[in-house]
């Protein structure tokens, strides 16, 4: 259809080009000229109408996919580094030092299908970008699990595109595990409590408490935000659980029950 | 617009129809690299985190 058209178009094109050489010598009668004249404008601009479909076009492939395959190629490729780092530490860093350029370790949602999912520092769009999740600095402070302390694990990740790692947020159910994973330990949450709609403005929800669900007092949270309905941003969606037990690694890295 | 610029391009028709296709290659690749990604900040369908802003 489209080269049809565009063939067609040529036509139009190409008789009104000779129009314009043979003009000199013979000059064609000023009323046919000016149709002339109108035709090829309204056929350029009919082209550019064109165009700007298929770029648009274009820019639904762009989000939907290639910045898919862009971010599981960075996350995979820092997920590789934080895996190499972990098997052989580098000699000068003490214990207890913790890299966090790279990443602080992996999530593991069942539920949600997309294996593991990277964890790093900050939610800003060059962070988020490289399909991974990234822990809330700002505007509250997330409390990474490794501290020990309690408080609450506040992540963010991308719905649609930049590899889409919360895309099924909507598959997790209450009671569903959510599995950390750090160099040493496994630490296990469950989900109690789901928002499935609210205001992007809505920050209590990645309080330390999150009153919001239900909770009074401070304990070890997990707080999973990502934008919905898919495809928009329109608003947020929520998912909150609590930490049940933390493992440690073995020799083996064999996965705790919820994972296997 | 199309016309122009297949008129423009030299050699014969399946010369000019590589070229075309490079041209439409070349394209897509800047759009992709450069355009898309400038874009995208822009527009409401990306923001996952909840904020004050």
């Amino acid at each position: 259809m489209r080269s049809s058209s565009r063939g067609r178009l040529n036509v139009a094109a190409t008789t009104d080009d000779t129009q314009e050489e043979t003009d000199a010598p013979a000059a064609p009668p000023a009323r046919r000229r000016g149709t002339g004249r109108i035709a090829a404008a309204v056929s350029v601009f009919g082209e550019l109408l064109i165009t700007a479909g298929l770029v648009l076009g274009l820019f639904v492939v762009y989000s939907l996919w290639w910045t898919n395959v862009i971010a599981d190629r960075a996350a995979d490729k820092q997920g590789d580094k934080v895996r190499d780092a972990w098997a052989h530490p580098a000699k000068d860093t003490g214990p207890g030092a913790l890299d966090t350029k790279n990443g602080i370790g992996f999530l593991h949602v069942p539920a949600m299908k997309n294996g593991e999912v990277l964890v790093e520092k900050g939610t800003s769009t060059e962070v988020l970008n490289d399909g991974v999740a990234g822990y809330y600095t700002d505007p509250v402070k997330a409390a990474l699990p490794t501290t020990g302390k309690k408080g609450n694990f506040t992540l963010a990740a991308h719905r649609d595109g930049h590899g889409a790692k919360f895309h099924n947020i909507d598959k997790l159910k209450v009671g569903d595990p959510i599995v950390f994973e750090t160099k040493d330990k496994w630490y296990v949450y469950k989900v109690y409590d789901i928002l499935d709609e609210t205001s992007k403005y809505n920050v209590k929800v990645i309080s330390q408490i999150p009153k919001e669900s239900g909770k009074k007092k401070a304990g070890h949270y997990i707080t999973l935000t990502t934008c919905t309905p898919v495809y928009t941003s329109r608003y947020r969606y929520v998912v909150w659980g609590e930490l049940v037990r933390v493992d440690k690694v073995d020799s083996k890295r064999t996965l705790p029950k919820e994972l296997r | 617009m199309y016309g122009w610029i297949w008129r423009h391009l030299p050699g014969n028709v399946w010369v000019r129809a590589l070229i075309s296709l490079l041209l439409v290659l070349a394209v897509i690749y800047v759009l992709f690299q450069y355009v898309f990604p400038w874009a995208e900040p822009l527009l409401p369908f990306n923001d996952v985190t909840v904020d004050n802003q």
